[in-house]
C-alpha cells in the first residue's frame, strides 16, 4: 500500500504544495523500504492550505491548530522517543501564530523535523501578507504596500540554534527529496525552508531559473552569510549535539 | 479539646516559610492534626510573610482567624496582626512591641554569635517557643535532621541558645503535650495533587511557571515520579500535553488563570479531537496579574466554559489535601476514560497551604485502559461513530489520524452535513456518560446537621465545617462542577465563595429554582471559621 490515502486532493492545480507532498512520500518510501513501519512515522501539520497534506498521508498525523506543529511534535517524541517526528507549517502558520515554537524547539534540539511551506502570503485566508512577505508587498490587508520588513526563516533557525536548515525549491523534486530525507535523518532538529508557489495570490514559479546550489557551510558565520541570498538552495549547516529528548531522558533517569 | 493557632511573621527572606512548615511536622510528629496557611507577597525580600500554624487533636482543614501565640521577626509586621493576637507573643529584642504578656528574645544577638546569617532567626525562634509554650527542643532537633540533614547542627545549636534563654527568661505559658507518636507527615496541596496524578499514571507533566501553580511543577521534577518540563508558554504546555496523549502517555499541565486563558485554543482542541488530558487550574486573585500570590475563586465561570465550540469538559474541585489526591488521579482516570480535557479546579489556598493528609492508594483505582497500539495497514477507525460516544483509543505505530477540523470515522476533514451532525453527536454524548460516572464518584460531600445548609466548593470547605457544626448547619462541599450534581437542601441555602458575584450560588439558584444568600470575599484572604460563623450569626 503507497503512502497516499484515497482522499482528493483539494489545493490549487498548479499548487507548489503538489511538488512538496510528492516529495515527501518519496522521502517517506525510502525510510519505509529501509525497513521503518509507516505507523513509526508521526506527521503533524498546522492550519492553511500547506496543512491538508495530513490527510493526504497514510501516516499517523495529527492535524492541529495553528502555529502549534512544534510543541505538538516535541510532547509525542518526548512520550514515544521511537517515533519519527515531521511537521507541515505554514509561513503565517510557523512564523507569524507560533513562531516562538519553532525558536524554542531549535534552541532545545528537539528531535523533530519541519518543512516551511513558504509561499510568502496567507493562502488559505485568501491572500495577506505574513512574516516573509516583502516590505511594499500589496495584499488583501495591505493594499497599498506592506508596511513590514520580512524575515528570513533559515536566518532565524540558524541564530536560533537549528541543527539542520536547509532551503529547497517545491519544483526541484529530486534536490527537494534529498534534503527532505537528510533532514528526517539528522538527529536533532532539522529545518527546511520549502519555496512554495502559490498560483492564487503569490505566483513565483518564474524563480526557478534564479535557483541555484550551495554548498555545505562549516560555520553558522558562513552558513548565516550563504542563506541570505533567497534563491540559493541545499543544506546550509548541520551538525550534532545531544537532542531534548535524550538530556531530558537522560536527567530524568 | 486542645487546638492551638500560632503565626510567625516577618519579611521575605525571614524563612518565615520554612519556620512554619518545621514548627508543623513538630506538631504533627506529637501526634496532633496541622493546618498551615502561608501568606506572602510578590517579591523575594523584605515586605510581610506569615505563616498560620494550627494543631488540634480533632481533624482540621483550615487555620483560625484568633492566634494562641505569635512569633514576630520584624517590628513593621506587628500591626498587621495586632487585632488577631488573643495569647502571647515573642520577638526579637531588637525592637519593642507594645503588647502583653510578650517574650523578647535577642534572636538577631544568638544568630550573630554563631557566626550566621539573619535567616536562622527563625530557628531562634522555635526554641524559644518550644520553652514558652512547652514543647520539647529535642523533638524540633529531631525535625532539623529529617528537613536538613548534615546542615541540621548550626539551627539545632540555634534553637538550643534560643531555648535556654528563654528558660532563664521568660516563663512557660503552656505545655503542648504530645499526644501519641505522630508521623511528622505534612503535605501542601500541590503534592497532594502531583501525587494523585502518579497515582493516576502521570507520565509527562508540562508547566510554565506561575503561582500557585508552579509547586507542582517542583515537587514532580524533584522527585522523578514523571517528566516534568518547563516549556516556552502555557500554549505549548498543552500542545505538549496533547502530543504526549496522542503517543499514548497520561499527560497533564498546570496553570493559573492568565496561563490557563492561553491554553483555551487547545483546550477545544483535545475536545475536537478527544485527547485526554488533565488540566490543573490552580486559582489566584484576579483579574489579570490581580494579587499574584493569594488566593480567589473567581474562575469557575471561565473553567466551565474555557473554549468555542462545544465539547464534553470535566471540572471538579478539591476539598482538602486528601481530597486533592484523589480527586485529580480520578480525573485524570477520567479524562483517559471519557477521551477529553478535565479541569482540577483549584486556589491558592489549597495548592500552598499544608496539612496532615493521609493518602489511600487503594481508594483510587486506576482504570485499565484498552488502547491499540499495533501496527495497521489502513487506517484506524479512532473516531468510530458508537452507540455511548466512545470510540477505541489508538496510538502510533497504528495509523491513527486526529484532526481539528471536523472529521469522519478515520479523522478525515469533512464539512459533510451528515457526518457533522453525526460526529459531533457523538461526542456530546460522552456527556452522558460523564454524568453517570460522577453520580457514582461523590459528586458532593454532605454533612447533616441541621435544616439549613452552607454550600460551599475547594478550600473554604475545612473553616465551613467548623462553623457550621457549631451553628447547627448542614455542609454541602461540591466536588464536581461539570456536571453540577447538587444534593436535597431542604431549608435556607447560604453559599461561602471567594469571589463578588457568587457564582456557585448563582448556578445553585438556577438548579434549586430559589434564593441563595450569600458569603463572599474577594480580598485574596482565605475564609476562617471565626469569619464565617460571624457572618451566618448576621444573617440570622
Ligand atoms: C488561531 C487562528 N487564527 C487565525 C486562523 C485563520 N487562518 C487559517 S489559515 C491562516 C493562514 C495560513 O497561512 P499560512 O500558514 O501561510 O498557510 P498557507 O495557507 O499559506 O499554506 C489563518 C490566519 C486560524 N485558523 N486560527
Ligand atoms: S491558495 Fe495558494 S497555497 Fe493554497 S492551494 Fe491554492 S495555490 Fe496552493
Ligand atoms: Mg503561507
Amino acid at each position: 500500500m503507497g503512502l497516499r490515502t484515497e482522499v482528493k486532493v483539494s489545493w490549487c492545480p498548479g499548487c507548489g504544495n503538489f511538488g512538496i507532498l510528492r516529495a515527501f512520500e518519496k522521502a517517506a518510501g525510502r525510510l519505509v523500504d529501509e525497513g521503518i513501519p509507516r505507523g513509526r512515522i508521526a506527521v503533524a501539520s498546522g492550519i492553511g492550505c500547506h496543512g491538508k497534506i495530513s490527510d493526504y498521508l497514510r501516516l499517523p498525523s495529527f492535524h492541529v491548530i495553528h502555529g502549534r506543529v512544534p510543541p505538538f511534535l516535541t510532547g509525542l517524541k518526548l512520550a514515544n522517543p521511537d517515533l519519527i517526528a515531521v511537521g507541515f507549517v505554514g509561513d503565517g502558520d510557523g512564523l507569524n501564530e507560533g513562531v516562538e515554537h519553532l525558536i524554542h524547539a531549535a534552541r532545545r534540539n528537539t528531535d523533530i523535523t519541519i518543512f516551511l511551506h513558504n509561499n510568502n502570503v496567507f493562502g488559505l485566508t485568501t491572500g495577506q501578507v505574513t512574516a516573509t512577505s516583502p516590505k511594499g508587498a500589496k495584499g488583501k490587508s495591505t493594499p497599498y504596500g506592506n508596511p513590514e520588513n520580512p524575515l528570513n526563516p533559515c536566518n532565524l533557525m540558524l541564530v536560533s540554534g537549528a541543527t539542520f536548515v536547509a532551503r529547497a525549491f517545491a519544483g526541484k523534486h529530486s534536490q527537494l527529496v534529498e534534503i527532505m530525507y537528510s533532514a528526517i535523518k539528522h538527529r536533532g532538529f532539522s529545518f527546511v525552508e520549502i519555496l512554495q508557489p502559490c498560483v492564487s495570490f503569490n505566483d513565483f514559479w518564474k524563480i526557478r531559473e534564479e535557483i541555484h546550489d550551495i554548498r555545505e557551510a562549516e560555520s553558522v558565520e558562513n552558513a548565516l552569510r550563504l542563506c541570505r541570498d533567497k534563491t540559493a538552495c541545499g543544506i546550509f549547516y548541520r551538525k550534532e549535539e545531544e537532542t531534548f529528548e535524550d538530556a531530558v531522558h537522560r536527567i530524568n533517569k | 479539646m486542645f487546638d492551638f493557632n500560632v503565626c510567625i511573621a516577618g519579611a521575605a527572606g525571614d524563612g518565615v516559610k520554612e519556620a512554619g512548615e518545621i514548627l508543623a511536622k513538630l506538631l504533627s510528629n506529637m501526634g496532633y492534626r496541622v493546618f498551615v496557611y502561608q501568606e506572602y507577597e510578590s517579591l523575594i525580600r523584605g515586605g510581610h510573610n506569615a505563616s498560620v500554624v494550627r494543631c488540634s487533636e480533632k481533624e482540621i482543614h483550615s487555620h483560625r482567624y484568633y492566634y494562641d501565640a505569635m512569633i514576630c521577626l520584624e517590628d513593621y509586621v506587628f500591626e498587621i496582626h495586632r487585632k488577631r493576637l488573643r495569647g502571647f507573643l515573642i520577638h526579637d529584642s531588637e525592637f519593642e512591641c507594645d503588647f502583653e504578656p510578650s517574650f523578647s528574645v535577642p534572636m538577631l544577638e544568638i544568630v550573630k554569635e554563631a557566626g550566621m546569617p539573619n535567616l536562622y532567626r527563625n530557628a531562634a525562634a522555635l526554641g524559644a517557643l518550644c520553652y514558652i509554650a512547652g514543647l520539647d527542643v529535642g523533638d524540633l532537633a529531631k525535625i532539623f535532621v529529617a528537613e536538613y540533614g548534615d546542615k541540621a547542627e548550626t539551627d539545632t545549636e540555634i534553637a538550643s541558645k534560643a531555648y535556654e534563654y528563654a528558660k532563664e527568661n521568660c516563663r512557660r505559658v503552656l505545655t503542648v503535650l504530645r499526644i501519641s507518636e505522630g508521623d511528622g507527615k505534612v503535605v501542601s496541596g500541590s503534592e497532594a495533587i502531583a501525587l494523585g496524578m502518579v497515582r493516576a499514571g502521570l507520565k509527562c507533566y508540562y508547566a510554565y511557571p506561575m503561582t500557585p501553580a508552579s509547586s507542582i511543577l517542583h515537587c514532580l521534577a524533584k522527585k522523578k515520579f514523571a517528566l516534568a518540563v518547563q516549556p516556552e508558554n502555557e500554549i505549548a504546555a498543552i500542545m505538549m500535553a496533547i502530543g504526549s496523549a496522542f503517543a499514548g502517555k497520561k499527560s497533564a499541565v498546570g496553570t493559573s488563570g492568565g496561563g490557563f486563558a492561553l491554553m483555551t485554543e487547545s483546550v477545544s482542541l483535545a475536545g475536537m479531537a478527544e485527547v485526554p488530558v488533565l488540566i490543573v487550574l490552580a486559582q489566584r486573585s484576579g483579574p489579570s496579574t490581580g494579587m499574584a500570590t493569594f488566593t480567589a475563586q473567581e474562575d469557575l465561570h471561565f473553567a466551565l466554559n474555557p473554549a468555542h465550540g462545544e465539547f464534553p469538559l470535566i471540572v471538579a474541585s478539591p476539598l482538602t489535601a486528601s481530597d486533592a489526591f484523589s480527586l485529580s488521579a480520578t480525573l485524570l482516570n477520567m479524562a483517559w476514560q471519557f477521551q477529553t480535557p478535565a479541569i482540577l479546579l483549584t486556589e491558592k489556598h489549597l495548592t500552598e497551604s499544608y496539612e496532615s493528609a493521609e493518602f489511600d492508594e487503594n481508594e483510587v483505582k486506576v482504570n485499565e485502559l484498552d488502547i491499540f497500539d499495533s501496527e495497521t495497514d489502513g487506517i484506524f477507525p479512532r473516531y468510530e461513530i458508537t452507540e455511548n460516544g466512545i470510540s477505541r483509543y489508538a496510538v502510533p505505530p497504528a495509523i491513527v489520524k486526529a484532526n481539528s477540523n471536523e472529521h469522519d470515522e478515520f479523522g478525515i476533514t469533512t464539512d459533510d452535513a451528515e457526518m457533522a451532525t453525526r460526529m459531533y453527536a457523538k461526542r456530546m454524548r460522552k456527556e452522558d456518560l460523564i454524568r453517570a460516572e460522577a453520580e457514582k464518584l461523590e459528586p458532593y460531600v454532605c454533612i447533616r446537621n441541621g435544616s439549613d445548609t452552607v454550600v460551599t466548593w475547594g478550600s473554604n470547605y475545612g473553616a465551613v465545617v467548623e462553623a457550621a457544626e457549631e451553628l447547627g448547619y448542614s455542609v454541602a462541599g461540591i466536588r464536581f462542577l461539570r456536571p453540577l450534581i447538587l444534593p436535597e437542601f431542604k431549608g435556607e441555602v447560604v453559599c461561602v465563595e471567594c469571589n463578588y458575584r457568587g457564582l456557585l450560588a448563582g448556578m445553585v439558584e438556577k438548579e434549586i429554582g430559589k434564593k441563595v444568600s450569600r458569603i463572599l470575599r474577594w480580598d485574596g484572604r482565605p475564609f476562617t471559621p471565626e469569619e464565617i460563623r460571624e457572618a451566618l450569626s448576621k444573617g440570622r
